[in-house]
C-alpha cells in the first residue's frame, strides 16, 4: 500500500493541476447545461485560472517529487505555469473578441479545450519521465489540433488543423522512437536514472546523436524550430486568430519548458552546479544540436519573413525566429543562460500577445490579413496603428521596448568570458537587424503608404472594452522595458531545475 | 525448440514486412486497411514470442478490433473508392523521400549494431511474469496510477475534439 | 536463437516504411495509416528491450502509446471527416488553400 500513501501525499502538491481539471470539467458541464453561446462558461474558466494561480502561487519555493517521480515542483516549473495561466486568461479574453469564434458553429467548448492545453502544458513543465513528457505532449497536441480546426465551416481552418496533425503524429512518432532507444540503452524512462547510466557507462556516440536528434525531432515540432517547422506557417494562417495566438505563446512556451528540462537533466554529468554552468557528461556535444537549430530558425525565420504578405504568415515565421532567440540561452548551458531564457520568454508573451490582439481588431473589420489591405489603415484607426508599431517594435528588440530587455540578457549570456559563443552573439545581433526590416514593414503599410481613397473612408471606432485590454497589454510591454527589475529578479530564482544544485 | 522460435520469427517477420509494404503501395484505400490489419496480427505474434501476451491481446482488440474499425467505417462512409481523384505519380521529391527512409534504416541499423550487438542474447528469464495481466495491472494501478488518470483525461479531450469537428452545425 | 538485433532490424523496416509512407503517399487516410505504421514499430521495438532487459516500464509505455494512438485516430478521422464536408477530396496535393 506504498504506493497509495504516496499518491495520497502528492496530491496535495498537485492543487495547481487539480484545480484546472475541476474546471475544465465544470466548463463541460456548464456548456451542456446552457446550451447557447455564453460569456460564463468563460468566466468560469478564468476564476478557475485565478484559483490555480493562487495554489501555484503557494508553491513559490518548493522542490518536490510526485507521484512516484512521474512529476516535480521546482521554481522552473513555476515560473512556466505563472506563464500559461496568464497567457491563457489573456486568450480566454481575445476569444470573446474575435469574430471568427462568434460566427462558427459552436458553443462554448473552446473554454474546455484551453483548460485541457494548459493542463497539458502545466504537465509538460513538471514532468521528469519519457512516459509522464509523451503523455503531456500529446494531451497538449490534441487540443491544439482541434482547436487549429475549430471554425470548421472554413476550409482554411480545416486545412490547417488537417496539416497540423499530421505533422504532430509524425514527428512524435520519430521522438517516441528516439525515446524507445534511450530506454533500451539505459533501461529507465526516469530522466535522472538516465542521466546517472549515461554519466557511468561508456556510450557510442552515434547512439546518443541519433538519439538526440530523433527526440529533438518531437520536442523542435512543438517550439516549431527549423527544420521541423513546416506546419507553422500554414497552421498559423488557416487557424482562427485566438487559436494561433494561443499556439504561438502558450504552447510553444510549453515545448520550451520541455526541451530544457530534457536536455539539461538527461545529459547532466554531476548534480553539481559550479560557477552558474551545469555540468554536461564530457563527450556528449548535445549544445552542437541546439545551435544548429537555433541559428537555422533565426535565419530562416527571419528571411522568410520578409516575403510575407499575411499578417498571420509574417507573425508565423517571426515566432519561427524568436524561437531560436530563446534556444539560444538553452546553448550556453548555465543559470545566466537559463534566466535569460526565461526572460525572452515572459517579455515574448506579452509583446506577441499584443500584437496577436491587434491582429484579431484588424481581421474583424476587414475581414483579412492581408497586409496590402492596411495601407492607410493608421490613419482610420489611430491608436490601434500606433499600439501595433509598438509591438512591432518591441518584437524586433528596439531598446525602451520588453523585447529589448530579452535580447540584451540573451547577448550578454552568450558572450561570457571563455565560452565561445561571442559569433553566435554575433548572429543573434545581425538576426536582430533583419527582423527589423519586416517588422517596419506592417508600420509602413499602415502609416507610410496611402490607399488610393484613404480620406474618403470613415475611421474605424473599436468598443471601449477592446482598448482597455489593447492599453492592458501596452503598458507591460512598455513599462517593463524601462522598470525590468521584477521580472530580472523573478527569472533568476526561478532559473532552478529540481534536484540541481 | 530454439529452431521453432526462428521459424516463427522469420515467418512473422515476413508476413509484417509484406504486409506493411503492400498497405503503403496499394491504390484502394480499403485494400491498405486489410494489409495493415494483416501487419497488426503478425506484429502480434512476434509480441507473443517477447513473452508480451498482454500487450498482444491487447494489439488485437484496440489496434485491429477499434482503430482500424473506426478507419474501414469512415474509407466506406467518405465512398472513397474512386481511384482517379488520387493519382499518384513518381516524382524526384519521392524518390528522394524512399531514399532518406532508407538512410535513416540504415542509421538506425548501425546504432543497432553498435549498441546491442553482442550484448543480448536471450530474453530475459523473468519476461514470462511482467508480460501477464495480473504483474502490469499492478504496476499499471500502482505506481502509473497518475498517467492512466491523465490518459482518461486525454481521451476525453479526444471525444469532446471529436464531436466538435464531426458534427454537423447546430441549429 | 532470435536475437535482440532481430526484433529491433524488423522495428526498424517497418518505421522505415513508415515513413516512406507518410511522404510519399497523397491520400491522408493512407499517410494516416502509415503513421500508425510507425507507432506499431515503436511498440515493437520498446516490447522487444522490455523483455529483453526484464523491465516492465517499456510495456507500460506501449500501454499509452496505444491509448493516445487511439485518441489520435478518432481526431484524425473527424479531421478528414470535416475536411471532406468542405472540399470533397482527401488528396493532400488538392488540398493548397495554404502553400502545403
Amino acid at each position: 500500500m506504498n504506493n497509495f500513501t504516496e499518491i495520497l501525499k502528492s496530491i496535495n502538491s498537485f492543487l495547481p493541476e487539480l484545480s484546472v481539471i475541476t474546471t475544465l470539467l465544470l466548463c463541460l458541464i456548464a456548456d451542456i447545461i446552457i446550451r447557447k453561446k455564453s460569456p460564463i462558461v468563460t468566466i468560469i474558466a478564468i476564476a478557475g485560472l485565478l484559483v490555480s494561480a493562487y495554489f501555484v502561487y503557494m508553491q513559490s519555493a518548493v522542490q518536490e517529487s510526485l507521484f512516484s517521480g512521474m512529476l516535480v515542483i521546482d521554481p522552473f516549473a513555476v515560473f512556466f505555469k505563472y506563464l500559461f495561466i496568464l497567457s491563457s486568461i489573456i486568450i480566454l479574453i481575445f476569444f470573446e473578441f474575435s469574430n471568427e469564434i462568434k460566427e462558427s458553429t459552436h458553443k462554448n467548448e473552446y473554454s474546455y479545450l484551453i483548460l485541457s492545453l494548459v493542463l497539458g502544458a502545466f504537465l509538460m513543465a513538471s514532468s521528469v519521465n519519457l512516459l509522464m513528457m509523451y503523455l503531456s505532449l500529446e494531451l497538449a497536441s490534441l487540443t491544439s489540433y482541434i482547436l487549429a480546426g475549430y471554425s470548421k465551416s472554413e476550409k482554411k481552418s480545416s486545412e490547417s488543423s488537417m496539416k497540423y496533425l499530421i505533422y504532430g503524429a509524425a514527428s512524435s512518432g520519430i521522438m517516441l522512437y528516439g525515446m524507445s532507444l534511450l530506454y533500451g540503452f539505459t533501461g529507465s524512462l526516469d530522466i535522472y536514472e538516465i542521466s546517472r547510466y549515461l554519466a557511468t557507462n561508456p556510450t557510442p556516440n552515434a547512439f546518443i546523436y541519433l538519439t538526440m536528434i530523433m527526440i529533438a525531432a518531437g520536442l523542435g515540432y512543438k517550439t516549431s524550430s527549423v527544420p521541423f517547422h513546416f506546419w507553422t506557417p500554414d497552421v498559423y494562417e488557416g487557424s482562427p486568430t485566438p487559436v494561433t495566438a494561443f499556439l504561438a505563446v502558450t504552447s510553444s512556451a510549453a515545448g520550451f519548458s520541455l526541451i530544457t528540462r530534457l536536455f539539461l537533466t538527461t545529459f547532466l554529468g554531476s548534480t553539481q552546479i559550479v560557477d552558474g554552468a551545469f555540468s554536461i557528461i564530457a563527450g556528449i556535444h548535445w549544445q552542437e544540436i541546439i545551435i544548429v537549430i537555433s541559428v537555422a530558425s533565426m535565419i530562416v525565420g527571419n528571411f522568410v519573413a520578409i516575403w510575407q504578405k499575411s499578417l498571420k504568415r509574417l507573425l508565423g515565421y517571426s515566432s519561427i525566429a524568436q524561437g531560436g532567440y530563446m534556444l539560444a540561452g538553452l546553448v550556453v548551458a548555465d543559470t545566466i543562460g537559463l534566466t535569460a531564457m526565461l526572460i525572452y520568454l515572459s517579455a515574448y508573451l506579452f509583446m506577441n500577445l499584443g500584437a496577436f490582439f491587434v491582429t484579431i481588431l484588424i481581421v474583424n473589420k476587414l475581414g483579412t490579413d492581408d497586409i496590402e489591405q492596411m495601407k492607410g489603415l493608421g490613419y482610420r484607426l489611430p491608436f490601434v496603428g500606433v499600439a501595433m508599431a509598438v509591438f512591432m517594435l518591441a518584437l524586433s528588440g528596439i531598446p525602451a521596448t520588453v523585447g529589448f530587455i530579452g535580447k540584451f540578457y540573451l547577448v550578454t549570456a552568450l558572450m561570457k568570458p571563455g565560452a565561445g559563443y561571442l559569433w553566435f552573439a554575433i548572429v543573434l545581433m545581425l538576426n536582430s537587424v533583419v527582423s527589423l526590416f519586416f517588422y517596419l514593414k506592417v508600420v509602413k503599410s499602415m502609416f507610410l503608404e496611402r490607399a488610393d481613397n484613404t480620406d474618403e473612408l470613415p475611421g474605424i471606432k473599436f468598443s471601449v472594452q477592446s482598448y482597455i485590454i489593447l492599453i492592458l497589454l501596452l503598458i507591460p510591454t512598455i513599462f517593463f522595458g524601462l522598470y525590468f527589475g521584477p521580472i530580472v529578479k523573478l527569472a533568476e530564482s526561478s532559473a532552478v531545475l529540481f534536484g540541481i544544485r | 525448440m530454439q529452431n521453432l522460435e526462428l521459424i516463427f520469427f522469420i515467418a512473422f517477420a515476413i508476413i509484417a514486412i509484406y504486409s506493411a509494404i503492400m498497405m503503403v503501395t496499394r491504390r484502394n484505400p480499403i485494400s491498405s486497411a486489410l494489409f495493415l490489419i494483416l501487419n497488426f496480427f503478425a506484429v502480434s505474434g512476434v509480441y507473443l514470442l517477447l513473452k508480451a501476451q498482454f500487450i498482444a491481446i491487447i494489439q488485437v482488440l484496440v489496434y485491429m478490433g477499434a482503430i482500424m474499425v473506426l478507419f474501414l467505417f469512415v474509407i466506406m462512409l467518405l465512398n472513397l473508392h474512386d481511384e482517379n481523384k488520387l493519382s499518384e505519380s513518381i516524382t524526384y521529391r519521392k524518390i528522394t523521400a524512399v531514399l532518406l527512409s532508407i538512410l535513416l534504416m540504415g542509421l538506425l541499423f548501425v546504432t543497432f549494431f553498435f549498441g546491442f550487438m553482442g550484448k543480448k542474447s536471450e530474453i530475459h528469464e523473468t519476461a514470462g511474469t511482467i508480460g501477464k495481466a495480473e504483474f502490469l495491472g499492478k504496476e499499471l494501478f500502482l505506481k502509473y496510477a497518475f498517467p492512466v488518470e491523465i490518459a482518461g483525461l486525454l481521451l476525453l479531450a479526444a471525444v469532446v475534439g471529436a464531436v466538435v469537428l464531426a458534427k454537423k452545425k447546430f441549429e | 536463437m532470435v536475437e535482440l538485433n532481430y526484433y529491433l532490424g524488423l522495428s526498424s523496416i517497418l518505421f522505415a516504411i513508415g515513413v516512406i509512407g507518410v511522404l510519399v503517399r497523397r491520400n491522408a487516410i493512407i499517410i494516416f495509416m502509415s503513421i500508425e505504421l510507425m507507432f506499431n514499430s515503436i511498440n515493437l521495438s520498446l516490447i522487444s528491450f522490455s523483455s529483453f532487459l526484464g523491465d516492465v516500464t517499456g510495456q507500460i509505455l506501449v500501454f499509452f502509446i496505444i491509448a493516445v494512438a487511439a485518441a489520435e485516430a478518432a481526431i484524425g478521422l473527424a479531421i478528414i471527416i470535416a475536411l471532406f464536408r468542405n472540399k470533397g477530396t482527401v488528396n493532400i496535393d488538392e488540398i493548397n488553400i495554404l502553400k502545403w
